[in-house]
């Protein structure tokens, strides 16, 4: 009971046909519906809901709102109690506000991101089946995505004001969410700040993200992928087809992760993110990278910023 | 294949003002990748996408179109006052342009992690 997993993200996009050309034909995402405002809903193939990705024709880049979806409908009116309880205003929606998902719950978290807790969307099914299923689908395109598998979020960061929002939203989805930390950074003097966490609702190291920066926004949504020569390809196919990336193949200290960064065509920074890092579970004790190694718990190898991963998020 | 398009195609000088820096800019190449292609530098670079803002700048003078660019970044205002993101920014004759985006990288070190 209680979150299962991330339900979907609605992203602005700048141009509708340059977006889907992206996440169709280089991540390898399946069209499965649009609607009459113009969004165009997309799934990878091992999903087996209707979406994970909303594509919102925009004049401007970055993440309307998040979704998680619960087990039961029944955690719906659990999570409202406990949202309101904790001071934040909480809304019930009819089913369809969300397109094709049952009634849902939106509400703002501590960072000012839009959250939607939801329990059913329209079923579709796996690429392959579930029937004596393929490992894989014939026809993938691109990178062949399996799943969207996580966001990381930009919260305001600023402890001179006393503004710690990573902080405030770890708290909140811990205690009202039931979420479980995997990892953090703690910064400042005396390592009092947490600059930085991954949590889970999974069993793998996060299901959501949060950094601090200097305004709220969306540093990236990831996509997985098997294993590190999935990565490769990926990357293979990004470089032929001309698409911004940020940082190439590497390992993450922090969840174990392979990746890439690179950016969609509206600047949205992606991720290509690769393997199950580790078991998580509610008792493992969460694992701290102090700042003087902040570095090497993102990128593993160099253990130095690269790309513009602290200065370009929408 | 050729990512740049720089191939037989008419090629404008692109002037950054506030180093002096020039570079070639083939026809159909926004400004932002042809100075990155070249290895060049002074315009701030990030998403390449228009979505970001990081390689916001003013153009002085030339002949330009520009490709859909966040609203958060460039106001119809600014747009029409010569304001445009170097990333969606395709000459049509020689340009001269000066440099408003700025990169958030740490100039003095960062106190609290990332910030
Ligand atoms: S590099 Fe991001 S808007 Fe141009
Ligand atoms: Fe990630």
């Amino acid at each position: 009971m209680g979150v299962m997993r991330i339900g979907h993200v609605d992203l602005r996009v700048l141009d509708i046909d340059e977006a889907l050309n992206h996440y169709v034909n280089i991540l390898g995402m399946i069209e499965t519906d649009r609607d009459a405002a113009g969004n165009v809903y997309l799934k990878g193939w091992d999903e087996w809901d209707q979406y994970s990705l909303i594509l919102n024709p925009s004049d401007r880049a970055g993440m309307n709102s998040i979704a998680y979806k619960v087990e039961k409908d029944s955690d719906l009116d659990d999570f409202e109690k406990r949202i309101a309880d904790w001071g934040i205003a909480v809304e019930n929606v009819p089913a369809g506000t969300l397109h094709n998902c049952g009634r849902a719950i939106r509400f703002d978290l501590p960072s000012g991101h839009e959250m939607y807790l939801f329990a059913e969307k329209k079923f579709v099914g796996k690429s392959v089946g579930a029937i004596n299923p393929d490992p894989w689908p014939e026809d993938i395109k691109g990178a062949g995505v399996h799943w969207l598998d996580h966001a990381l979020l930009m919260c305001e960061l600023n402890p001179e004001k006393g503004i710690n929002k990573v902080e405030e939203t770890t708290r909140f989805l811990r205690e009202v969410l039931d979420f479980y930390l995997a990892e953090q950074v703690t910064a400042g003097p005396n390592g009092e700040i947490q600059a930085a966490t991954w949590l889970f609702r999974t069993t793998t190291p996060h299901d959501i993200a949060l950094v601090g920066g200097p305004r709220p926004g969306l540093h990236h949504l990831a996509f997985f992928l098997d294993e590190w020569n999935d990565v490769l390809k990926a990357a293979d196919t990004m470089g032929r087809k001309g698409v911004k990336i940020d940082v190439t193949p590497q390992r993450h200290g922090i969840t174990r992760g392979c990746t890439i960064y690179f950016f969609d065509p509206s600047g949205n920074r992606n991720e290509t993110f690769a393997g199950l890092g580790y078991l998580a579970q509610p008792d493992m004790p969460p694992i701290t990278w102090t700042e003087d190694q902040l570095w090497r718990g993102i990128f593993y190898h160099v253990g130095e910023e690269a790309g513009s991963f602290t200065s370009v998020y929408t | 294949m050729d990512t740049t398009g720089a191939t037989a195609r008419p090629r404008f000088q692109v002037t950054i003002e506030d180093s002096g820096n020039r570079f070639a800019c083939a026809e159909g190449l926004p400004v932002l990748k042809a100075m990155t292609a070249l290895g060049g530098g002074g315009i701030p670079s990030g998403c390449h996408g228009g979505g970001c803002g990081v390689c916001k700048v003013r153009v002085l003078e030339g002949a330009y179109r520009t490709a859909a660019m966040s609203r958060d970044h460039v106001s119809p205002e600014e747009e029409a006052g010569g304001v445009a993101l170097a990333c969606r920014l395709y000459p049509a004759s020689d340009i001269r342009l000066r440099v408003l985006g700025r990169m958030r990288k740490a100039v003095a070190a960062r106190r609290y992690g990332f910030v």
